[in-house]
């Protein structure tokens, strides 16, 4: 089947049914970090077994990589205005910022990681470790599916010439980028502010 | 650039302007760095600090929510994606709420 007769197959459903949908999974993955948030607030109580995190955490560390994600997260949007702008170079460069702020971003964050570890707090030396690389990590995996999305995006804006197409699929990609620096914030509370207090 | 003419579809998310985007990352930016501040200086007791630094989190989970996300309920899309939202939200006070009150309760218990 060709490309248009199948896209004209699928007219019906409409492009915003595929978008709701991709909102309902949008809501179904606040459900999981939920459910790792629970977890981790569980056991990381404080004087629970095992090293402290609180002994390890950089705040001024967090804060930079909180800059990157939120930087990146306007990189998006400035993306996502040019887009409708159809100014198809400007967004491109936009999501390319996007890509290396993200990139960043996941950067310190497998740094990090490397330091706690070397430092002695590795996922294994207790729960609510294990909770903890559980909960931040799940984040980051996130974060870099989302650079990889990012850009297979640029490519198909480059590919695609249907701009209702890839309209949907910027759209979906923008629900997907804003929802993890959402979950962000909530990582940086509980996990880095309240850790550290 | 085949059907240009086309009107814009949104998917209810509403309308992307560089005003909303600024308004977001500066109030963003500020949100996110006086629950940092409070933290690093220690400013405030333990307890108002954690009210402080939730309080800061729920209202940048706002702006992001309407910056950023563009939730909004101008079309019957919008309304839909809301009505989830909201649904979603209860889930999430189940789950987090609940599983903490559990546990909370059996650890007073095992005392």
């Amino acid at each position: 089947m060709s490309q248009p007769a199948t896209l004209e197959a699928h007219h019906h459903d409409g492009p915003g049914t595929d978008v709701f949908g991709f909102w309902i999974y949008i809501l179904t993955d606040c459900v999981l970090f939920g459910s790792l948030f629970a977890t981790f607030i569980v056991l990381n109580y404080p004087g629970a077994y095992g090293p402290q995190l609180k002994e390890f955490i950089q705040l001024p560390y967090v804060l930079t990589e909180t800059f990157l994600l939120l930087g990146s997260n306007f990189t998006f949007g400035l993306a996502m205005m040019t887009f409708y702008k159809r100014k198809m170079a400007w967004s491109k460069l936009f999501l390319l910022l996007t890509i290396i702020l993200g990139a960043g971003f996941v950067l310190m964050e497998i740094n990090e990681f490397y330091h706690f570890v070397h430092e002695g707090y590795s996922w294994q030396v207790s729960g609510a470790a294990s909770a903890f690389y559980g909960l931040v990590a799940t984040h980051g995996l996130h974060v870099s599916v989302g650079l990889l999305w990012i850009l297979v995006m640029i490519i198909q804006l480059s590919v695609t010439k249907n701009v209702r197409l890839n309209e949907k699929r910027m759209i979906m990609l923008g629900i997907f980028w804003n929802f993890l620096d959402i979950v962000w914030i909530f990582v940086f509370t509980t996990v880095y502010l309240q850790g550290a207090l | 650039m085949s059907n240009i003419d086309a009107p814009e579809s949104d998917f209810g998310t509403g309308k992307k302007t560089f005003s909303v985007y600024l308004t977001g990352i500066v109030l963003c930016a500020l949100l996110t760095m006086m629950p940092f501040y409070i933290v690093m200086h220690s400013v405030l007791s333990r307890t108002n600090t954690l009210f402080a630094i939730y309080g800061f989190a729920i209202l940048q989970f706002f702006v992001q929510v309407i910056c950023f996300l563009r939730l909004n309920s101008k079309t019957e899309q919008g309304r839909t994606n809301i009505m989830a939202f909201i649904f979603t939200v209860i889930i999430l006070v189940v789950v987090v709420g609940g599983s903490l009150w559990i546990m909370w309760n059996l650890n007073s218990r095992m005392m």
